[in-house]
C-alpha cells in the first residue's frame, strides 16, 4: 500500500502541527491529519520492510542489527523507545537527540516515517502482538509440566532465580521472549547471572547475582535469601557458563506446548486482559 | 488455580525464607531500619542510634551514591534489614544499603515519568508504591515483581498521586492529590494481599451531608481537600491522623461560602472503619493554599499538671498548634514565624480571628506567610532528650491576587495566585520550640533562594540532621543549634535525611534531586583484593 498522501502536502502539514499548535481552533483538524499520516505508516508492512532496509544502513552501526543495542542503546530492552510516541520518536529520528550521541538524519518525512515504522515493529511488545497459542494450557505447563515457576515468579507465585515474569508481556518482545525460553544461553538476562560463591570461612552460596562489581556481591539464592556480600569476606566465585535455565525445552515440550506458553507470558502485564492483546494499558498506548 | 500449581506454591512459600516486615516491626521504627515514611507512627523522627554523634561527626564522609535517571526525586527510603528501597515517579529502586549497588529496579509499564513520588511502604514481604496515575501496586520485596495493582483513583477525575503508602495493621492507607484543580478529595484503605479497597472516607461531604453546608453549589463537588502526604498514628488509641488540603479554588473564596469543611485540617480517624472520629480545622475558608498537611506529631506531656495525649502541628497558615489527640480540643496555638499578617491570633477554640483586607483580589495583596506555608511537607523531628522540636521555618510574604472567574475543575485553575514581592528577603531556617509552649529556643538561618522541600531527622547522637535551602546536608547540635557538619551535596533537596545502621554500622542518607547519597564515620580504607573468577565473564 502506498501512502495516500504526497510528501510536500505531507510536510506543509506536519510543519503546520508543530507551527500552529496554539491555534486553538485549527489545532483538532490538524490533530485528526497528524494521526492519519502516522496511521499511513506505522503498521504497514511495505513501509516497515522500507524502513528496516534504511535501519540496516543509518542506525544499525549503533543500534545493533537487532537493535539489542551496540555502541548505543538497547531499542528493544526496557522502555526507552517503547514509551515514546510516534510523533516524538520521528522528532528524535530527525532532529536527533540533544545533549547524547544520537545525531539528527535530516532525511526527508517520508523515510523517517519507515524508520518510525519499522522501529515500532522491532520493539513492540508481546502484549501487543497477536500470539498465536492457547494462554490457559500455557499456564497449565508453565505451573506443571514444564517447571518454570520453580525459578520464575508471576504475582507472588513461584521461586527467585529466574526474572519475575508479572510484565513480561509488556516488557519483552516476542522474539526475546522466544529466544529466553528456547536458547536461554544466547544472552544472560541482567541481573540473573547464575554464580558460586566461596566465602573466606568455607560457606558455599549458590545463585544469582544480582549485581556484581569488584568491591561487593548481591546474590539472591534458590529459598530467596538475600546475600549482600563485601568482596573482602570472598575467597572465590564462579559464574558459570551456562544459566540455570535449562536450555532443553526443544525437547521436553512439544512444539505446540513451547507455543502455548508463549502465547500465555505474552499476556503478562500489570492487569492482563482476558483473552485479548490489545486491552489494558501495557506497551504505548 | 490448578492442583500442580497449588502444590507448587505451597512448597515454595514454605522453602521461601523471605523476612516478614511485621506490623510490631514498624511500630519499633526507628531503629536500625526505618519504617515509614515518617520514620515512626507518631512522626516525631528521632532514631535511637547513637554511633555517630556530636563528638564523633566531625568525620562524618560519603560512603555512596547511587544516581537515578530522575527531574525531582522527592522521595524518603525506606530500609529493612540492610535493603534500601527509593522511589522516583512510577519506579521504585532496591538498594544495598551498605554499597548503595541495585538489587532490583521496577519500573510501571505503559506510563512515563510524570509528577513526583513521596515513597514507599513496606509491610509483610511486599512494598507499596503510587503511580502518578492513581495505581496502588505491591511488589514483592525481594524480587520487584508485581502482586497486584489496583487503580485507587481516576486521572480523568482530576486525581494524580504522590503519597507513600502507610500500612496500619492489616491495611495500606492512601491518599490523593491534585486539589489545586479542583477534586473531591479521599482516601482509602486497601488489602495488602489483594489491593481490594476496604474503605473510602471523602474528605469532601456530599450533598446534603453534614459539612455540605460550609460550601455554596458550584464548587463543593470540586472542594479540593487533597490527602497528598502520609499521615501519623497512635496504635494506643487505634487512631489515625491525616491533613488535609486547600479548598479550590485556591485563591478564590467568593464560590464557596462558608468553613469549607474538611480542608485545611486534621481529621482522627477510624482505621479499622475509616469513621471520622474528630476533625480540627485550621484554616476556615482558606483563600492563600495554607494545605494542613505538615506531619501531625503525637507527643504524650505533661500538660498543666497532668500527663495528657498530644497531637502537635507548625501549620503552613503560621500557627503552631497543640491539640489533645483523644478528642481534638484546641490547647494552644501560636505563631512560629515574625511574619505572620492574616490574622490578629486565635480565639479560645483555635479559630483564627482573620485581619480585614487580607483575602487575595485584582489588585494584589501583600500576606505573609508565603503560599508555600510557614512550614510545609518539610519534616519536623522530636528529640525526647532534649525536650525540642526542630521545624523547617520559612520567613516570607507572598502578593496574593485573585479573579472572580468561573472555576472550571481539572484546567489548572485555581483562582489566580500568589508570588513573591519584589525585594522581599524570604529565608528558610531551622527553629527548636518547645512543645508546650511554642517558644524559640534556637534557629539556625540559612543561605538559599528559598526553593527546597528538605527536612530534618533527630538522633540520640544529639545531632538534628538538616538537608538546607543551599544544598548541603548539615548535622547541628541538637540543645544548642550550634553547625557541627556539612557536606556540598550539589543538588536541590526535595526530601528528608534518614538514618540506619547495618552490622552495627550508622549511616544518614538524604535523597537529593538525582541522587541518593549515604554518609558514614571515617574508616581507613581496606585494599580489597581481586576475587578469583572463574567462568566466561
Amino acid at each position: 500500500m502506498k501512502p495516500v498522501i504526497s510528501l510536500p502536502v505531507f510536510s506543509i502539514l506536519f510543519l503546520a502541527v508543530v507551527v500552529c499548535a496554539q491555534d486553538e481552533d485549527a489545532m483538532p483538524a490538524l490533530q485528526r491529519d497528524a494521526a492519519a499520516i502516522e496511521a499511513t505508516y506505522v503498521g504497514n508492512p511495505e513501509a516497515i520492510k522500507a524502513g528496516g532496509q534504511l535501519y540496516l544502513t543509518v542506525c544499525s552501526g549503533c543500534h545493533g542489527p537487532s537493535g539489542e543495542g551496540g555502541r548505543g542503546p538497547s531499542l528493544v530492552r526496557g522502555n526507552r523507545v517503547r514509551k515514546v510516541s510516534n510523533v516524538k520518536l520521528f522528532a528524535a529520528i530527525q532532529k536527533g537527540v540533544p545533549g547524547t550521541d544520537m545525531p539528527p538524519f535530516p532525511f526527508p518525512d517520508e523515510p523517517i516515517w519507515q524508520l518510525v515504522a519499522f522501529t515500532r515493529s522491532l520493539v513492540a511488545s508481546a502484549y501487543e502482538t497477536d500470539v498465536p497459542g492457547d494462554p490457559a494450557a500455557g499456564e497449565t505447563v508453565f505451573f506443571g509440566k514444564g517447571e518454570c515457576s520453580r525459578c520464575h515468579m508471576i504475582r507472588g507465585t513461584g521461586g527467585f532465580l529466574g526474572p519475575d515474569l508479572t510484565v513480561a508481556g509488556v516488557s519483552n518482545t516476542i522474539a526475546q521472549l522466544r529466544e529466553a525460553f528456547l536458547d536461554p544461553n544466547r544472552r544472560t538476562t541482567g541481573g540473573y547471572r547464575s554464580v558460586n560463591a566461596e566465602m573466606a570461612t568455607g560457606e558455599k552460596i549458590s545463585g544469582v547475582a544480582r549485581n556484581n562489581s569488584n568491591y561487593s556481591i548481591q546474590i539472591i539464592d534458590k529459598d530467596g535469601q538475600l546475600h549482600l556480600l563485601t568482596k573482602q569476606n570472598l575467597h572465590s566465585i564462579e559464574f558459570p557458563r551456562k544459566s540455570w535455565m535449562p536450555d532443553d525445552y526443544d525437547d521436553r515440550l512439544s512444539e505446540e506446548e513451547v507455543q502455548n506458553v508463549l502465547a500465555f507470558l505474552s499476556r503478562q502485564a500489570p492487569h492482563p486482559a482476558a483473552g485479548s492483546s490489545s486491552a489494558g494499558r501495557g506497551g504505548d498506548r | 488455580m490448578t492442583a500442580s500449581k497449588l502444590l507448587l506454591s505451597l512448597t515454595l512459600a514454605a522453602s521461601a525464607v523471605c523476612a516478614q516486615v511485621r506490623f510490631e516491626d514498624i511500630k519499633k521504627s526507628p531503629n536500625e531500619n526505618w519504617l515509614l515514611y515518617a520514620g515512626d507512627y507518631a512522626a516525631q523522627r528521632h532514631s535511637p542510634l547513637d554511633e555517630i554523634n556530636r563528638s564523633n561527626v566531625d568525620s562524618l564522609v560519603a560512603k555512596w551514591v547511587h544516581h537515578v535517571d530522575s527531574r525531582r526525586l522527592s522521595s524518603v527510603p525506606l530500609v529493612f534489614e540492610g535493603v534500601m528501597y527509593v522511589s522516583n515517579s512510577n519506579e521504585v529502586y532496591a538498594l544495598d544499603a551498605v554499597s548503595g549497588r541495585g538489587v532490583w529496579h521496577y519500573r510501571q509499564p505503559g506510563v512515563e515519568m510524570n509528577r513526583v513520588n513521596r515513597g514507599v511502604g513496606i509491610l509483610g514481604d511486599r512494598v507499596f508504591f503510587v503511580t502518578s496515575d492513581c495505581h496502588l501496586v505491591a511488589l514483592h520485596r525481594l524480587t520487584g515483581g508485581v502482586l497486584w495493582d489496583h487503580q485507587y483513583a481516576d486521572p480523568k477525575d482530576g486525581y494524580h498521586c504522590t503519597v507513600s503508602p502507610v500500612p496500619v495493621k492489616d491495611k495500606i492507607i492512601v491518599g490523593v492529590s491534585g486539589g489545586d484543580s479542583g477534586i473531591r478529595g479521599y482516601m482509602t484503605a486497601h488489602s495488602p494481599s489483594t489491593g481490594e479497597e476496604l474503605w473510602r472516607l471523602w474528605t469532601i461531604p456530599a450533598e446534603g451531608e453534614p459539612g455540605s453546608e460550609t460550601w455554596g453549589p458550584k464548587t463543593l463537588p470540586w472542594g479540593g481537600a487533597g490527602t497528598w502526604m502520609s499521615g501519623s498514628y497512635d496504635p494506643e488509641l487505634d487512631v489515625l491522623y491525616w491533613g488535609t488540603g486547600n479548598p479550590w479554588p485556591d485563591f478564590y473564596g467568593g464560590d464557596r461560602p462558608g468553613d469549607n469543611l474538611y480542608t485545611d485540617s486534621l481529621l482522627a480517624i477510624d482505621p479499622d472503619t475509616g469513621e471520622m472520629k474528630w476533625y480540627f480545622q485550621f484554616t476556615p475558608h482558606d483563600v492563600w493554599d495554607w494545605d494542613a498537611q505538615e506531619f501531625p506529631i503525637l507527643l504524650d506531656l505533661p500538660w498543666e499538671g497532668k500527663q495528657r495525649k498530644l497531637v502537635v502541628q507548625a501549620n503552613r497558615n503560621g500557627y503552631y498548634y497543640v491539640l489533645d489527640r483523644t478528642n481534638g480540643e484546641f490547647l494552644l496555638g501560636t505563631p512560629f514565624v515574625d511574619k505572620l499578617t492574616w490574622a490578629s491570633g486565635l480565639d479560645k477554640n483555635g479559630r483564627p480571628i482573620v485581619i480585614e483586607g487580607t483575602e487575595p483580589n485584582i489588585e494584589g495583596v501583600e500576606v505573609c506567610p508565603t503560599v508555600r506555608g510557614a512550614s510545609n511537607f518539610m519534616a519536623p523531628s522530636y528529640n525526647p532528650d532534649t525536650g525540642l522540636l526542630y521545624f523547617v521555618v520559612l520567613e516570607g510574604c507572598d502578593i496574593y491576587t485573585s479573579s472572580e472567574k468561573e472555576p472550571v475543575p481539572k484546567t489548572g485553575f485555581a483562582g489566580t495566585g500568589g508570588e513573591r514581592p519584589p525585594n522581599d528577603e524570604n529565608q528558610f531556617f531551622i527553629r527548636a520550640l518547645e512543645p508546650a509552649t511554642g517558644k524559640r529556643v534556637w534557629e539556625y538561618p540559612m543561605t538559599g533562594p528559598t526553593t527546597m522541600w528538605a527536612g530534618t531527622v533527630s538522633t540520640a547522637g544529639g545531632l538534628v540532621f538538616f538537608a538546607d535551602d543551599d544544598k548541603h546536608l548539615v548535622a547541628l547540635d541538637a540543645k544548642s543549634g550550634q553547625h557541627l557538619w556539612h557536606f556540598n551535596l550539589g543538588q536541590p533537596l526535595y526530601s528528608s535525611p534518614i538514618t540506619y545502621s547495618v552490622n552495627g554500622k550508622q549511616y544518614v542518607t538524604i535523597v537529593a534531586q538525582t541522587d541518593v547519597f549515604t554518609f558514614g564515620l571515617f574508616e581507613p580504607a581496606k585494599p580489597v583484593p581481586l576475587v578469583p573468577e572463574a567462568g566466561p565473564r
